[in-house]
């Protein structure tokens, strides 16, 4: 298997996108490509070719698990690995997201010491 | 490694950056909230301005939580709750009194900022639980994740914020920045091979915390038990966790940090003096007011309600215990405890004043210490007897005729003051059943756990009670049957996700009940107006069990 390296993260919140992009780039030395909604994406997927996305699940417009589903839609990302992040992580709706197909669940708020290694985990796994 | 500590410091510079821009445009961020709050007219046309309201709230919740705004954050997501309920449904439901709440839980939300933003650079936010009627934070330290998320989801039905961390070097890092008001760990770290009472002491942040400290274990170990107890924890469970008991703790340990503060009324002519004696009540953390008016004095004890009075013996138009003999000619006060502060050392005189209905003397002068330490335990006292009298041993919670007084109160003061006041009644569906199945013991632990989570729920100032056996009344001053009804119906849910164990076997309980509010009842007293949250107990339980009956939305459907 390739090493992870290019992480898209899909999120609304400016806030959250500068903390999750130091998070990740600083922290975790990956390649990181912000995307505002789940319509820039799907634009925007393709050209990337992450090794790994990460998607907020409440955003207007599409929210985190319909992007899911219009990226699985996209050949080239059918089995691209996918985590969710969300406030609200109960055991059933984990149980939830992984049966559309998510590899796991990263809770909100997330340490941003900590989000890089919690990410290579579930890549890993 | 020194390279990754250069990295982390540069990390925390950033973050600290982000952070203070963060914190820099968030009361114009608070400000358009509030202007969106409170524009809401309690019809459809709030729609829209419902929906912005729902998306910028949980925003704020997400971006509090990662600026470790964590009282923000738990504010911001239970506004948010609220507002995806009412879009839930219609908008014309939507009473004036929610809307009021709503605007001003919004315009709050400031609050917990300016704290934040003030304690963000060295002192650590003081311990939320001091504060009532905010959410309790709590860490759970446990290493395994899947029993980890059980417990949080079955603490969150108790009301509590969780957080959990899989390892005690997570916690720690968070304990640099954050506090919890509790503090749960697992003994044993298989992955790490430690044992947390081992290690605890040489995690200084985690010390630092000074918050309650429970631990949990699969292993009963001597040895692990002394150094928990050596370290000051308040409780040693073993798995598999009861989670009714382990809440029961946990509710008893806040209980205690927080009681509210002794109310004392002062009743001396000489205004310096008496203005004193208040100001070193205060000092030590009491209530203290002044009597300014004698003949005021019974008003005043009805507004105040002190737990105790201190009296001065002689006042230039009335004695002390002339005005002593007032206050027990009133049933409701015989047993305030009044005590006489006086220059008089002549022995027999004391007696006799302590015959005419005072419970103490305390002579002039007095030390500041000597006055506090003797009022502070005379009201710890009564607050004592007072539990043993009115209160059910098993729940805490007043007894029948306690709460039946209770509503009473509540029913003539909500006409006084012309605000509504709602009475719930609980009963817990096929009680028996649980009993005949489980033994009387699990019995008892099901309702001790409603009676902590209604606790839990409600605001300080509203009064629950064990009405009988499984049945529970809640008195709801200012506020209204539809607020009553959302507010008792979180809590019929919270209930049925509660998991009760026996014999390895796992099984819920629902719980029904009925409202009477007083806007609907405007002629009942308190007697009556419980009735009327009986009989939609009673329709609550023939329509099925598990639902809520009673106040506004009966009236539409109201039987002739």
């Amino acid at each position: 298997m390739s090493t992870l390296q290019r992480i898209m993260y899909v999120e609304d919140e400016p806030d959250i996108q500068a903390v999750a992009k130091l998070a990740l780039e600083m922290v975790g030395g990956f390649t990181v490509k912000i995307c505002s909604s789940g319509e820039e994406a799907l634009r925007e997927a393709g050209a990337f070719a992450p090794d790994m996305i990460l998607l907020d699940v409440m955003m207007p417009g599409m929210d985190g698990p319909s992007t899911l589903m219009a990226l699985r839609e996209l050949p080239a990302l059918a089995e691209l690995p996918v985590a969710f992040m969300t406030a609200k992580v109960q055991p059933a709706e984990v149980a939830y997201y992984k049966s559309l197909g998510a590899r796991d669940v990263i809770p909100k708020p997330f340490d941003p010491m900590t989000l890089a290694s919690q990410v290579r985990a579930i890549w890993e796994a | 490694m020194s390279n990754e500590k250069t990295m982390a410091v540069a990390v925390a510079e950033q973050l600290a950056r982000l952070r203070d821009d963060y914190l820099a445009r968030l009361p114009a961020e608070l400000t358009g909230l509030e202007a969106l709050a409170s524009g809401l007219s309690g019809s459809e046309i709030d729609r829209a301005s419902l929906d912005e309201l729902y998306q910028r709230l949980h925003k704020l919740a997400g971006s509090g939580g990662t600026f470790g705004l964590a009282a923000l954050s738990v504010g911001a997501c239970s506004l948010e709750q609220r507002v995806k309920g009412w879009l839930a449904e219609s908008l014309d439901a939507v009473g004036a009194q929610a809307r009021q709440t709503f605007a001003r839980d919004v315009a709050a939300l400031g609050n917990t900022v300016t704290e934040a933003h003030a304690t963000a650079s060295a002192i650590l936010p003081a311990n939320a639980a001091s504060a009532p009627g905010q959410c309790v934070q709590v860490w759970l330290v446990e290493d395994d994740a899947l029993l980890g998320q059980e417990l949080v989801r079955q603490l969150e039905s108790f009301n509590y914020v969780v957080r959990l961390f899989t390892r005690i070097g997570d916690a720690e890092a968070a304990a640099q920045t954050e506090r919890p008001d509790i503090l749960l760990m697992d003994v044993m770290f298989e992955q790490e091979g430690e044992n947390a009472t081992e290690v605890f002491v040489l995690r200084p942040n985690l010390q630092a915390l000074s918050c309650p400290l429970l631990f949990i274990t699969a292993q009963d170990d001597f040895q692990s038990r002394v150094r928990a107890s050596q370290l000051g924890a308040e409780g040693y469970f073993l798995k598999p966790l009861e989670v009714p008991r382990l809440v029961n703790r946990m509710v008893q340990i806040f209980e205690k940090l927080r009681a509210p503060s002794q109310r004392v009324l002062i009743v001396d002519d000489d205004a310096d003096l008496a203005e004193h004696y208040r100001l070193a009540l205060l000092a030590a953390g009491m209530e203290a007011e002044i009597l300014q008016q004698p003949a005021a004095i019974m008003e005043k004890i009805a507004t105040f309600r002190p737990e105790l009075v201190l009296m001065d013996m002689h006042m230039p138009d009335f004695s002390g215990p002339d005005l002593a003999g007032v206050i027990r000619q009133h049933d409701n006060w015989s047993s305030l405890p009044i005590v006489y502060l006086s220059a008089e050392t002549d022995l027999d005189r004391q007696i006799e004043a302590m015959n005419r209905g005072a419970d103490d003397f305390l002579t002039k002068p007095i030390s500041d210490a000597q006055l506090v330490a003797a009022v502070r335990i005379r009201i710890e006292r009564a607050r004592h007897l007072d539990e043993q009298i009115n209160r059910d041993s098993l729940t805490g919670l007043l007894k029948h005729a306690s709460i039946k007084e209770s509503a009473g109160i509540e029913v003539i003061r909500a006409r006084r003051i012309g605000k509504p006041v709602t009475l719930a009644m609980l009963d817990i569906d096929h009680f028996k059943g649980v009993n005949d199945t489980y033994g009387h013991a699990v019995g008892d632990v099901v309702i001790s756990s409603i009676a902590m989570l209604l606790r839990q729920r409600v605001r300080q100032s509203d009064i629950v009670g064990r009405y009988g056996g499984e049945e529970f009344v809640v008195v709801l001053p200012e506020c209204g049957a539809e607020d009553a009804r959302l507010l008792l119906d979180d809590i019929r849910q919270r209930f049925a996700a509660v998991r009760f164990s026996y014999a390895q076997k796992d099984f819920t309980c629902t719980l029904s009940a009925g409202l009477a509010c007083s806007a609907q009842h405007p002629d009942s007293n308190g007697a009556a107006l419980l009735v009327a949250a009986d009989e939609a107990l009673y329709a609550a339980k023939r329509g099925g069990r598990n639902q809520v009956r009673g106040g506004a939305s009966d009236l539409k459907g109201a039987q002739p």
